[in-house]
């Protein structure tokens, strides 16, 4: 199955995801957005964050979880690779990534993402396989 | 609903008409001539008529000739509302809060930095930090944000970066009143430590440039404007603090809204009523963002003054390197406007569009009230940018605002996939421009192709008269993150 793909957005950057459950469509919108910023390939799994975030609806969930993953990318320069879902309800998930720090010297610089938005935001189910549609302000 | 749904008024300027779209309070204008209305997007032109639905609108909903699709408010947007019964939203700014380009001259002369452009780029990519993941050279304590927070760049100055005449030149003197930094999030804190005084990515850059035109003789002579003169234009924000305090105020006025039974057509048009504790709250956030993003530029341009002393061994007062101006072009101010010939004060929303004040206005500094608010327009790195001056019928037709660069035509992949194969720094170097970037692909999705032409749209706003070009500025030298 196909993890992410990018989506071709005139000023900015969008993706869509895929899951077999809603678990493993928030894990792929993540990594999807971690390797927008930087060439996965080189990071390798040195620290492990824990992350929590609660919204008041299942569209903020996605916007929230992955607005807390920018923060830590923004603010401490941590970059994840490997996620696992803790807890997961409508309006609450928590987990743990595994990652290191971004380093410039090392790794690739790609987009600098400044937040993740509503705007055409699609959290789908379509047969057995979820769909996730979630753009970048860049 | 498309394009023939829309009634040219003029040959600068097009109408959508109230009735395009249930709920429109008011109509929407967009300015762009028949060039520019080949690449109007239907989603902007769509986002212009969700803004004209919004309570207290006051006039029209505009777009500037740059429109491009945003979220909820197109870029390129500008709105008014009434204080009474109006709104404040932070979609109407955006994410990049006081995003905005500021201009300063030299007495250099373009064929005196020519032969010194490698080393002046090298050495200002060196001292400028940019690009994903960098971190700036000035490390704060939650003390001296908060300092910024509430003197903007005269935070700057009194930390040795750059001479407090520079203030007088900066939009609101580079400090907005107002700001309260008790209510900005921990968050927001933690993205802005260590990001005073960068660049950031995308399509910020520092340029350095000359003047190969100039059209209006009079208001060249008195900005100290002359032919083949070396300039640096710096463009970019408030960095992750700025994008910080979006994030949570949205999240804040998404409740609001509802709250306060506001329909919105689009989340990303999520607004509080002005007299609301929310739309306070917003307000007081958002002018502690715009003072970071005012003290970033003044950081930025006093190590640029200093890259140019290293190269020339001249002193930047000796080099003549005096800041033009520095405009904000994503903000919310509380200014006085003659609505239907009753003086009125509005909530303006500016996303993408630059004040662009006439001569006298109250709000510009002394040395420019004779000659109106210099305005700055950034074009793509390969063409050119442009000063002009603002006017009196900016005052009367867009709440004293115009454009604010050239708008993406090109998204980034269709870019790369079209710079696939080039050299694109090379191609640059062929047309004498050296370009310094952080990021492998960022020239490909910033090259001149993936935007419109800078010139097309500085001749919109020129014809419509909202502002008036006084000189072009071609790039020489540029650092992208």
């Amino acid at each position: 199955m196909e993890k992410f793909r990018v989506l071709d957005i005139s000023g900015d950057v969008g993706l869509r995801a895929f899951g077999k459950s809603k678990n493993e469509v928030f894990i792929n919108a993540a990594i999807g957005m971690y390797s927008l910023i930087t060439n996965l390939t080189s990071i390798k799994e040195k620290e492990t964050l824990s992350v929590s975030v609660k919204s008041h609806s299942f569209d903020g969930l996605l916007v929230s979880w992955l607005n807390e993953l920018i923060f830590h990318f923004d603010a401490y320069g941590f970059i994840g690779k490997k996620i696992d879902i803790k807890g997961f309800s409508e309006k609450q998930i928590s987990a743990t990534v595994a990652g290191e720090e971004f380093d410039a010297g090392r790794h690739e610089g790609k987009l600098l993402i400044k937040a993740a938005t509503y705007h055409k935001l699609r959290i789908e189910k379509i047969d057995d396989l979820w769909e996730i549609d979630v753009i970048f302000d860049i | 609903m498309t394009l023939e749904n829309l009634r040219r008024i003029d040959g600068t300027k097009i109408e959508i008409p109230i009735d395009y779209k249930q709920g429109m309070r008011v109509k929407g204008i967009i300015y762009v001539d028949e060039t520019l209305q080949k690449d109007l997007e239907d989603q902007a032109i769509d986002q212009v008529a969700n803004v004209a639905t919004l309570p207290g609108i006051v006039g029209s909903s505009m777009a500037m000739p740059d429109v491009h699709t945003g979220y909820g408010f197109a870029i390129g947007g500008v709105a008014a509302f009434d204080l009474e019964d109006g709104i404040v939203s932070p979609g109407g700014v955006g994410y990049d809060i006081n995003c905005g380009v500021r201009l300063l001259k030299s007495n250099l002369l373009r064929e005196d930095v020519l032969t010194k452009m490698k080393d002046l780029v090298s050495i200002l990519y060196n001292e400028i930090p940019s690009g994903v993941g960098s971190k700036g050279r000035i490390r704060l304590g939650p003390d001296d944000e908060k300092k910024i927070l509430l003197k903007g760049a005269r935070w700057a100055v009194e930390q040795g970066f750059g001479d407090a005449s520079d203030l007088e030149k900066i939009e609101s003197g580079g400090c907005i009143d107002g700001a309260d930094p008790s209510l900005i999030s921990k968050k927001a804190y933690e993205r802005g430590r260590a990001q005073q005084g960068t660049l950031g990515s995308g399509n910020h850059f520092l340029e350095v440039q000359y003047i190969d035109e100039i059209y209006d003789e009079k208001a060249a002579n008195s900005l100290g404007f002359f032919l083949g003169q070396v300039t640096v234009m710096i463009h970019t924000g408030s960095r992750g603090f700025g994008h910080q305090v979006c994030t949570d105020f949205l999240e804040v006025m998404g409740k609001a809204a509802g709250k306060y039974k506001i329909e919105l057509s689009d989340k990303e048009l999520a607004c509080a009523p002005f007299s609301s504790p929310e739309a306070w709250d917003y307000l007081a956030a958002m002018r502690a963002a715009a003072n970071y993003a005012w003290a970033n530029r003044q950081c930025i341009m006093h190590w640029t003054r200093e890259a140019f002393f290293k190269v020339f061994s001249i002193s930047p007062k000796k080099l003549g390197m005096e800041l033009i101006y520095d405009v904000a072009h994503n903000i919310a101010k509380i200014e006085e406007h003659e609505v239907n010939g009753r003086k009125m004060k509005l909530i303006v929303h500016r996303k993408g569009a630059t004040r662009a004040f006439p001569p006298g206005h109250p709000e510009l500094p002394e040395i420019y009230r004779p000659l109106g608010q210099p305005v700055l327009i950034p074009g793509d790195m390969g063409r050119a940018s442009y000063v002009l001056l603002g006017t009196e019928k900016a005052m009367k037709e867009t709440f004293g605002s115009t454009c604010h660069g050239a708008g993406r035509i090109m998204s980034r992949h269709q870019a790369i996939k079209k710079a696939k194969g080039r050299a694109i720094w090379r191609e640059m170097e062929d047309k004498g421009i050296i370009v310094r970037s952080a990021g492998r692909e960022t020239l490909a999705e910033e090259m001149s192709e993936a935007y419109k032409d800078v010139s097309d749209v500085v001749e919109v706003v020129h014809k419509a008269g909202i502002s008036k070009k006084v000189a072009r500025l071609r790039p020489i030298g540029v650092i992208k993150g």
